[in-house]
């Protein structure tokens, strides 16, 4: 008996596949379910499929593969101990940070440390401090000019370019400049000259050192403030040159000297809040004339 | 003397396969879970292990590390849905019935059709639908699917008896 579509389970597949042979063919063409089948295949054949965009695909994958690590497993276990390092390290360096705080020309303000000592700090300076732990280790860096009343306890100092003031519960100001001031207010300061093997100075109240080419010069004064804080400046017999570094830390200005001779001395006050005023007082007297042009201000005799 | 064959690594040789295999890839895995968006998903993440590791694998035997990606990954994922079919293929203007009676008829049996094709068992409907749709050869299948041709041969066969089961009704002849 010959194979057909009902006793042959690959039958229908073979025909499909057009491996049917003649007569299988012949004897199936004769079927009332040929023509059944034959218009499910054709019209099967006339489907299709989904449309697929397979450029949009490649983009997507390329951008997948680019965006996903090529060993994510290392990168991760790397990234990991990074970030671990960069915390410990930078809450170490946090920890033993400084603060800075600083002033620009013209202002003023006054810093509570946590044991409670005041700094007045004068313009165009700064202090900088330990963050934390600041009790074990109380020392200040000071660049500029500040007034420092202290509370008693052990251990102040205070760190400048040229040397260092121990303190012991007292009141007192620092001018570190182009020259080196300290004045004693109240109480009592050591000043350790840096680079010196010389015993430490002590000042107490009243008591006024100068630094000049390295050697320190004593002075006595009457005010219980420094004038600064008061809000002007004074000078006793000092270089024109000192009063116009003084001039440039409360105004914003630059002076253009020429060829006036900067080492005239000078003895006078300025006010800090009025720029004109300050220039009439300090220069008409020593007859030094003076022309602005912006910020810049050009000295001729 | 092996002849060196092209590394997967290389952005040409990757994208020649890509270009070469990512739509019939697609299409396979369409015709199994009947959802584009997961079978364009499950196509595009095997192409993505792909570039990950292509220096492990050879170049003549991506076309079969593909389809079996494709099918594992296909395995892996549970929701299988009906497969959708159009007809984009101009309809064969062979025929000499111009009524619209029968016209009528004609698009009322091409609905069947594909709601059949789409009732289909999915072991029956890739095979039918890669043989009917993509005229794959039953080679071509064999080596898709990794069945036997022999298998094939029936899994067309007991297709096609089941649409004629569900269709003869509506065929008028």
């Amino acid at each position: 008996m010959m194979k057909n579509y009902d006793t042959d389970d690959t039958f229908l597949g073979r025909w499909l596949a057009g491996e049917l042979s003649e007569e299988e063919l012949i004897q199936f063409k004769k079927t009332d379910a040929y023509k059944q089948f034959k218009l499910i295949n054709d019209e099967s054949q006339l489907l299709s499929g989904p449309d697929i965009n397979v450029e949009a695909a490649l983009q997507n994958v390329k951008k997948r593969t680019q965006s996903k690590a090529a060993k994510p497993k290392t990168f991760r276990l790397w990234f990991s101990v990074g970030m671990a390092a960069i915390l410990v390290l930078s809450l170490g360096y946090y920890m033993n940070s400084s603060k800075t705080i600083n002033n620009g020309i013209g202002s003023t303000q006054t810093i509570v440390l946590e044991d409670g000592s005041k700094i007045n700090l004068n313009a165009n300076s700064s202090i900088t401090y330990k963050r934390f732990f600041w009790k074990n280790n109380k020392s200040v860096t000071l660049n500029g000019e500040a007034y420092f009343t202290i509370s008693k306890g052990d251990g102040f100092k205070v760190e400048t370019s040229k040397g260092t003031v121990n303190v012991l519960g007292t009141q007192f100001n620092i001018k570190d400049r182009t020259t080196f001031e300290l004045k004693c207010f109240e109480g009592k300061v050591e000043f350790l000259q840096k680079n010196k093997s010389s015993s430490p100075k002590v000042l107490t109240k009243g008591m006024h050192i100068k630094i000049k080419k390295d050697r320190i010069e004593d002075y006595m004064f009457q005010d219980n403030v420094p004038n600064w804080t008061r809000g002007f400046s004074t000078f006793d017999e000092e270089p024109i040159q000192l009063v116009l570094e003084e001039l440039t830390q409360y105004f914003d200005i630059t002076f253009d000297t020429g060829n006036i001779n900067t080492d005239r001395l000078f003895s006078g006050r300025f006010k800090h809040d009025n720029l004109d005023l300050a220039l009439k007082s300090t220069l008409i007297p020593m007859g030094i004339e003076y022309e602005l042009k912006g910020n810049n201000i050009i000295l001729s005799e | 003397m092996l002849e060196k064959e092209p590394s997967v690594c290389e952005e040409k040789t990757y994208n020649e396969l890509f270009r070469k295999y990512y739509q019939p890839a697609t299409k396979y895995i369409y015709y199994k879970c009947g959802n584009l968006e997961q079978a364009e998903d499950i196509v595009q993440n095997v192409f993505i292990k792909i570039w990950k590791l292509c220096d492990t694998i050879i170049y003549s035997k991506a076309k079969s590390y593909i389809y079996s990606a494709c099918n594992n990954s296909f395995l892996n994922e549970v929701a299988h849905k009906k497969v959708v079919l159009k007809h984009q293929k101009a309809a064969k203007d062979n025929t000499n019935y111009e009524s619209p009676d029968y016209l009528i008829e004609v698009d009322e049996f091409r609905i069947q059709l594909k709601q059949a094709i789409s009732d289909l068992n999915v072991k029956e409907r890739e095979v039918f639908l890669l043989s009917r749709i993509e005229n794959k050869t039953y080679k071509e299948i064999a080596e898709i699917t990794g069945l036997t041709i022999k298998a094939i041969e029936r899994r067309m066969s007991k297709a096609l008896k089941e649409l004629r089961e569900k269709l003869g009704a509506h065929i008028k002849l």
